[in-house]
């Protein structure tokens, strides 16, 4: 394990201290931190409202948060106050260039409908991080086998099935050979019998000591594959630990609620 | 065959104008539409400002006033501008041609503006949100995705625009720019032929109207690839 990127486990991968973040008057994070380390798989589960997407939105700036320190391989985020009174980043080339290390993989898979599944996936390697063509091509060509749609490549996104989708979107991430690999409920857009192979590639990539936060309602995937489970309630850490603990044995009442109703 | 009584070159020589200042206004429409449209989106209240006064302005009054207001208007009134400046006596003209890009692609932006506004706003916000979480900067994810996502909702609509564009070139006879109609207006005159004539014109604006929308069609094909037909 952790040897993905070529950094040893036990390195910090992301941390992020304190956050906030309000929708106007509604607080949903009051005050969220998480450390993960290389090799991590921090599952992060809670009611809908709990502010587990908002939280991972703010790692990677698609939503800025109020306050807070978000670090990615040791390299903070730096942020700046307008005159607003709005917290802003001070500087959006370091934003680009550290969410270009945080594969982000959504709901609703939003691959680029215009482009075919091999355009996709080549995108970012070949204009973010000015990759030769060709070599991108192999390495999404490798990806795709790997989520297995190796047969899919010159398909565009609305001819596949929603699990092939999120695969495709899931090897356009790798194609970044990011650190941290961040999942927005990656299956609750999927019909039921779908989840399934979704779910396989995650395993996978856990597998291959992958660094990955993962909001999810799959109970089972936390449970089984998460190195830690963070249950999130009304924007604060319900309660925080190893899965056998959050789901053998949680302290907060909160919890022990709603893993009943889910299990 | 219907006889021109030797008049027939008008058509050929009018098209020649007609279509390079409906070429040249469809680009200035398209910037200022595209710029407008930025405008229209933008949070700070300066730009938005304008742009609301443009669109207000020039999509309020006719476009025959516009024409006129520019061409002679505006060239006197920089000219007495000038001349009141620096004290000697100066001319400006601004040719036909010249004036009609200026004026048709004022014009046509305005509208333009809507359409790539209503197209920017029907871009799925997840399309542009997996373009930025993969570090692409603004400039580059404008470039490689929003704008060829935006064709697919503009290209409907511009093709409107263009229609319009295309026949308003007529309005520029007004100032003896010899386009299409103009030229037609002289021969039909001279030969006292006016239903031959005028026939023919519009069977030619009829012809570049149904080339045009052949030619949107395609390209809605174009940008509508990886979309299923619902």
């Amino acid at each position: 394990m952790g040897e993905a990127n070529g950094k040893s486990a036990g390195a910090e991968a992301l941390r992020v201290e304190d956050l906030h973040k309000s929708f106007g008057p509604l607080e949903v994070l009051k005050g969220v931190s998480l450390t993960a380390k290389v090799g991590d798989v921090i599952a992060m589960i809670g009611g809908s409202g709990s502010g587990k997407s908002t939280f991972l939105r703010c790692i990677n700036l698609l939503e800025t948060p109020d306050s807070g320190r978000v670090t990615v391989g040791g390299e903070l985020i730096r942020m700046r106050q307008t005159r607003a009174g709005h917290a802003v980043p001070a500087d959006q080339r370091q934003v680009d260039r550290l969410r270009a290390r945080l594969g982000m993989v959504f709901q609703s898979f939003n691959l680029w409908s215009h482009m075919t599944v091999l355009e996709n996936v080549i995108e970012a390697p070949v204009h973010v991080l000015k990759k030769p063509k060709a070599q991108a091509v192999e390495a999404a060509k490798t990806l795709l086998d790997k989520v297995g749609i190796g047969d899919k490549l010159g398909h565009y996104p609305s001819h596949l099935s929603g699990g092939q989708q999120q695969r495709a979107a899931i090897a356009r991430a790798l194609a970044m050979e990011p650190d941290v690999m961040l999942f927005d409920e990656p299956t609750s857009a999927l019909d039921p019998e779908l989840v399934g192979e979704v779910l396989r590639v995650m395993r996978q990539l856990a597998d291959e000591g992958r660094t990955m936060i993962v909001v999810t309602h799959e109970m089972g995937f936390a449970r089984e594959v998460a190195s830690d489970v963070i249950f999130l309630h009304a924007g604060r850490i319900e309660e925080q630990g190893l899965p056998e603990s959050v789901f053998g044995n949680p302290k907060s009442e909160r919890c022990r609620q709603f893993l009943a109703r889910l299990l | 065959m219907i006889d021109f009584k030797g008049y027939g070159w008008v058509f050929v020589e009018g098209l020649m104008v007609t279509i390079p200042v409906a070429l040249c206004a469809g680009v200035v429409a398209v910037a200022l539409g595209l710029f407008g449209a930025w405008g229209k989106l933008a949070s700070s209240t300066l730009p938005r400002g304008i742009a609301n006064a443009y669109t207000t302005v020039v999509r309020g009054v006719p476009e025959l006033v516009l024409i006129l207001l520019v061409y002679y208007g505006v060239t006197t009134l920089l000219q007495d501008l000038l001349s009141t400046l620096t004290g000697a006596d100066t001319r400006i003209d601004i040719d036909p041609f010249s004036a009609g890009v200026i004026t048709l692609g004022t014009i046509y932006g305005a509208f333009a503006t809507e359409v790539f506004r209503g197209a920017y706003l029907a871009v799925p916000k997840g399309q542009i949100e997996a373009a930025k979480a993969v570090g692409m900067p603004r400039t580059l994810f404008v470039r490689r995705v929003l704008l060829p996502q935006m064709w697919r909702f503009a290209l409907p609509g511009l093709g409107n625009v263009w229609l319009v564009l295309v026949k308003a070139t007529a309005l520029m006879s007004v100032v003896q720019l010899p386009e299409l109609m103009r030229m037609t207006d002289v021969a039909a005159r001279a030969v006292r032929m006016p239903f031959t004539f005028y026939l023919g014109a519009s069977v030619i604006y009829l012809a570049i109207t149904i080339a045009s929308m052949i030619a949107f069609q395609r390209a809605e094909a174009w940008a509508n690839r990886g979309v299923r037909r619902a």
